[in-house]
């Protein structure tokens, strides 16, 4: 008889989720498990994860109407927390960005840009864009995965803030490239954005350094 | 007496008179702490004086208050339990930054003077790294992520590229502060967190309040206002008690906390996990933070009550610290600074594998 699901094994072991591995009639698929948590208490712990699960899964379902690669989901069970989606098979950026040539670079980071720019632009946020949530695949596209921490947001802070957090992780997983990663990325986000709303694009991207001067701590003089 | 003795007794003056001292001030908020340490992290006298409000938080002025009045009294009783002259001294510490101004000037002021005329060099230390570097000494823990609560800070931190990086941190007010701040509206005099602790004991149901994780970052005000809005509901009393509120304040806060705490260590790969600051007497965080500290084959240590706290000897032992790797610092630099973060600081002696 065919198994129609089949979990085979754990790929990675998140803080929150484990990614597991397996086949859903027939199609590769990644379990994506909010595991419970011991720590917590029962009514904490199932209203975390249930929520977390439907707002994930309602997001990558909303945002493949743009266009942007995310995974397909299939199923989702909100009684084990589980997502059952599409398998992307490819590598992490994070792993491959620092071996690639120049060129390659700034053509994927514009790449990269360009989505994020089309779910800004239509109120999603990510909320966790690092180099190890977006994949490449063997055909050369860019997938994003991971919307664990998905908002919806129209305020220029909510998207500044988002690429902010970019900007940390290319400076600290990246640091020798970072300056034309971080402006391929920028001119690809300012492409993706459009021209129509190019003040509000041109606002959200001169707010980052607003909210660098902004942190705890940061001196009177130094606020705007 | 026989010649033995004497080659002992003659060894031990030997090394009474070798081993070098340094005194800690500690002067950040309400505690006023003067500890002498020596050079090899053995803490001879520590002693503590504590502002307590009669109602409200802490007044800067009041606070100042007090310590001008006592400070030379804490300073007397130090160095007549470690049976020392102020002579003794060889190095002066002081809290710098982060904290209340008025009350860092305190210690300033004093640790200048001293080091004016003693002659003696004096080193200014950040209190968020005098935490985590006595929680290293106490505990014998080499490289640990450290999570810090307490009433003034909330930050988990590790060491990575010559700083303790803050990984997350509270974006308004600390846990410390939301834990005092409930035990006021409820009546509880100064210091709440042990006695909510012990109503949360007697609970039988737990009220939804909000959850606040922002990616790594911490928000408690929500939480706050959501507990004080369950105070003074008209159901109270009636449809749950203080102890239900009590309860579902710390299970959601501490939650909030080990979640943090287990997505850095997950993003560190840290060995072990060291908590303090003075929430770290509560028993029910030590157990959520030691769960999962377990569950990534971390090892656990709360730092000893008495260290956890604000203390002068985490300032010496800092001090000494820093003035074995770069000596002592020069007047000018012995600026008070409130606002300071930790990761602004380098950590020299870090490198050099001490």
């Amino acid at each position: 008889m065919l198994e129609e699901i089949v979990m085979e094994k754990i790929i990675h072991k998140g803080a929150e989720a484990n990614l597991i591995y397996g086949h859903w009639f027939g199609k590769e698929v990644i379990f994506k498990h909010r595991i419970p948590k011991g720590y917590r208490i029962e009514q904490i712990d199932r209203k975390l994860r249930v929520n977390r699960t439907l707002n994930e899964a309602k997001a990558l379902i909303r945002v493949k109407k743009y266009g942007v690669n995310v995974p397909q989901v299939y199923e989702i069970d909100t009684k084990n927390s589980t997502i059952i989606m599409k398998y992307i098979r490819g590598k992490k950026l994070k792993e491959i960005l620092d071996s690639l040539p120049n060129k390659k670079k700034t053509q994927f980071l514009r790449e990269v840009g360009k989505n994020i720019a089309i779910l800004h632009k239509n109120g999603h946020i990510h909320g966790d864009i690092t180099t190890s949530n977006i994949i490449l695949t063997e055909t050369q596209d860019i997938f994003i995965i991971d919307f664990g921490l998905h908002d919806y947001s129209d305020y220029i802070e909510d998207k500044s803030t988002d690429l902010h957090l970019f900007k940390r992780v290319l400076i600290s997983s990246h640091g020798n490239d970072f300056i034309i990663c971080f402006d391929a990325f920028l001119e690809g986000y300012r492409e993706g954005y459009g021209p129509e709303k190019i003040d509000e694009c041109k606002q959200i991207i001169k707010n980052i350094s607003i909210i660098e001067t902004r942190g705890r701590y940061v001196k009177k003089e130094d606020r705007i | 007496m026989n010649q033995y003795s004497i080659v002992i007794i003659n060894f031990y003056w030997v090394k009474v008179i070798n081993r070098q001292l340094a005194l800690g001030i500690e002067s950040t908020a309400h505690t006023w702490s003067v500890g002498i340490i020596d050079f090899n992290g053995t803490v001879i006298s520590l002693v503590n004086d504590m502002f307590i409000p009669e109602k409200g938080g802490l007044h800067p002025v009041l606070v100042r208050e007090q310590h001008l009045n006592n400070f030379t009294q804490v300073l007397n009783r130090a160095l007549s339990e470690a049976s020392i002259s102020i002579k003794d001294i060889n190095l002066i510490a002081f809290s710098k930054s982060p904290g209340l101004g008025p009350i860092l000037k305190i210690g300033a002021q004093v640790s200048r003077l001293l080091s004016q005329l003693l002659k003696i060099p004096v080193v200014a230390v950040n209190h968020c790294i005098a935490h985590i570097e006595i929680g290293r000494l106490m505990c014998e823990i080499e490289d640990p992520l450290t999570l810090y609560v307490s009433g003034g800070n909330t930050i988990i931190s590790a060491y990575e590229s010559g700083r303790y990086q803050i990984f997350g941190e509270t974006l308004d007010i600390p846990v410390g502060n939301l834990i005092d701040s409930f035990a006021r509206d409820v009546g509880i005099p100064h210091p709440g967190g042990p006695k909510v602790e012990e109503l949360a004991k007697k609970a039988l149901k737990y009220l939804a309040l909000p959850y606040v994780v922002k990616g790594m970052d911490l928000s408690f005000s929500g939480l706050y206002t959501a507990t004080k809005r369950l105070l003074e509901s008209k159901d109270y009393g009636k449809k749950y008690n203080i102890y239900d509120v009590a309860h579902s304040l710390q299970e959601t806060a501490f939650a909030m906390l080990t979640e943090v705490t287990e997505r850095a260590l997950a993003h560190t790969g840290k060995k072990e996990v060291l908590l303090t600051g003075g929430v770290a007497a509560n028993k029910k965080l030590q157990e959520m933070v030691k769960y999962v500290s377990k569950e990534h084959n971390a090892r656990f240590e709360v730092v000893p009550l008495k260290y956890a706290g604000d203390n002068g000897a985490m300032i010496g032992w800092t001090g000494i610290l820093r003035y074995k790797a770069t000596g002592g610092n020069i007047l000018s630099d012995t600026q008070i600074n409130p606002k300071e973060r930790m990761d602004q600081i380098t950590i020299p002696w870090r490198n050099k594998g001490i």
